[in-house]
């Protein structure tokens, strides 16, 4: 039998853990990275806030959070994941390094995304008088919003990927399937089927992206 | 043309001497692999010239050439392998070498940072596992010994947690990275780990270890022959070298619980 080593129910697990670990990890990613990728553009120079000294440091934490491989990230933050997220194992002990990994980066997409705006929009917003938290609340983040969605995707594609890796800390999922029974074990079936759901899965998503996008676009 | 005059007496006087010291001198060659292997016979060699048995030991580095060798009657014994590895190379390669005695075992042992003794284990409890094919199944194997899960079977040397048919603790397993194993202790309840990393992560495998690979592991290092030489006196004289107390001694004191003799 071509797929005698699969095991179904283990598959679906797989799948879910995933799921979770890509869901909240992405959650916690824009939760952070927003945040973080207006502060990074408001501070640069020549912005609102132009601010060298914070935009230095914060833009020095974003490199080296970026530069450090995700394997090594996922064993050294193994305690401050303890203290964060209960544990380090599992899916649960998955989702803090991924996101100490994908919130710099899609705090720097943010970034880019609100230096590609045209100036005269927040110019304007000046004019009429608004503070910079109400010009960023009203006027940035709105016109951002289809680069910001398209930023999203990219970086719960980098999730998917990067949750590959969780295995190391018995964090399951496609990924750590793949590579313990496809690789290891020489069960190329289980290989396939894995990676076939995570091309599926990451089909998924950017189509559903490129919709949101253009129906963002239209209005 | 002094040197020539004197060199042959030379060689008879030194061969006099041997003759003297050992009536009949056998040469016996040893492939191994450098630790510990290499130095127990190192320790071994003065006590079986003495027997009349000249060790020759060759240090190799791969697992492939010291049977292949042994199988091609250019080497008669090697020192560097277990029996599971054994059975598999002779599958493989279609050769018949047997095992003569076994030595000492790298031991492979269960940690915890949250019980003191096997017993006190909860149902449901969280046991991480490396989750690479062999050491995996070698601590599910440690497990079904300790009686906490059962196999489906018995001897397999690549069962994976799978093949658990029982486990009446409702056991739970986590298969991660050998090497990480040390690092998560806290967050489980068990850890099953190879010495090597134990050591490197500060444990003592005997004073810290719940329950560790004895002397009956099915992983224990073994002398290895040919079945044509497996009767050989010189043979036997080395197997019997390797497992005297003075080995054991030897082993307790230098590897300090990180190999133990299994004899």
């Amino acid at each position: 039998m071509i797929f005698g080593n699969i095991d179904w129910p283990l598959i679906g697990e797989a799948t879910i853990d995933t799921l979770l670990m890509t869901g909240f990890s992405l959650f916690f990613t824009v939760l952070i990275g927003l945040p973080l990728g207006v502060i990074l553009f408001l501070t640069s120079r020549h912005q609102m806030l132009d601010n060298a000294p914070v935009y230095q440091v914060l833009s020095f934490i974003v490199n080296v959070l970026r530069s450090v491989p995700f394997l090594i990230l996922l064993i050294v933050m193994i305690p401050m994941t303890r203290v964060l997220a209960g544990t380090s194992l599992g899916v649960q002990g998955a989702i803090p390094p991924l996101v100490a990994s994908a919130a710099p980066f899609f705090a720097r997409l943010v970034e880019n995304v609100l230096r590609e705006l045209d100036p005269g929009v927040s110019e304007a917003c000046r004019a009429m008088g608004a503070n910079s938290r109400q010009t960023v609340l009203m006027a940035l983040i709105p016109e951002a919003t289809t680069g910001i969605v398209a930023a999203v995707i990219v970086t719960a594609i980098a999730l998917v990927g990067y949750s590959a890796m969780s295995g190391v800390i018995g964090g399951g999922g496609l990924g750590d399937l793949a590579l313990r029974f496809g690789y290891q074990r020489y069960q190329t079936d289980v290989m396939i089927v894995t990676v076939v759901i995570l091309v599926v899965m990451v089909q998924l998503l950017q189509v559903f992206g490129d919709r949101l996008v253009a129906r963002l676009n239209r209005k | 043309m002094f040197l020539k005059k004197i060199a042959p007496a030379l060689a008879l006087s030194v061969a006099a001497v041997f003759a003297a010291t050992a009536a009949h001198a056998e040469k016996l060659s040893v492939a191994a692999t450098p630790v510990p292997h290499a130095e127990l016979l190192e320790f071994v060699k003065p006590t079986l010239a003495k027997q009349g048995v000249e060790l020759d030991i060759k240090v190799f580095t791969d697992y492939v050439q010291p049977n292949q060798q042994v199988a091609d009657g250019q080497i008669d014994v090697n020192f560097f392998q277990h029996l599971p590895y054994l059975d598999s190379f002779n599958k493989e390669h279609k050769t018949k070498l047997v095992a003569v005695g076994q030595v000492h075992v790298e031991p492979f042992g269960a940690y915890s940072s949250k019980i003191k003794d096997i017993k006190d284990l909860k149902d449901g409890a969280q046991v991480a596992l490396p989750n690479d094919p062999s050491n995996g199944a070698r601590a599910l194997l440690l497990l079904q010994k300790q009686g906490l899960i059962k196999l489906k079977d018995p001897g397999n040397i690549l069962a994976t947690s799978r093949d658990i048919v029982e486990n009446p603790k409702k056991l739970k397993f986590r298969e991660l990275e050998a090497a990480t194993l040390p690092r998560v202790l806290p967050d489980v309840d068990v850890a099953l780990i190879n010495t090597n990393y134990a050591l490197e992560a500060g444990l003592n495998p005997v004073k810290d270890a719940l329950f560790i690979e004895g002397s009956d592991s099915p992983y224990a290092n073994i002398v290895v022959t040919t079945e044509a030489k497996r009767k050989d006196p010189g043979i036997k004289k080395l197997v019997q070298a390797l497992n005297s107390a003075e080995v054991k001694q030897f082993i307790n004191d230098k590897y300090k619980g990180a190999i133990v003799p299994a004899f």
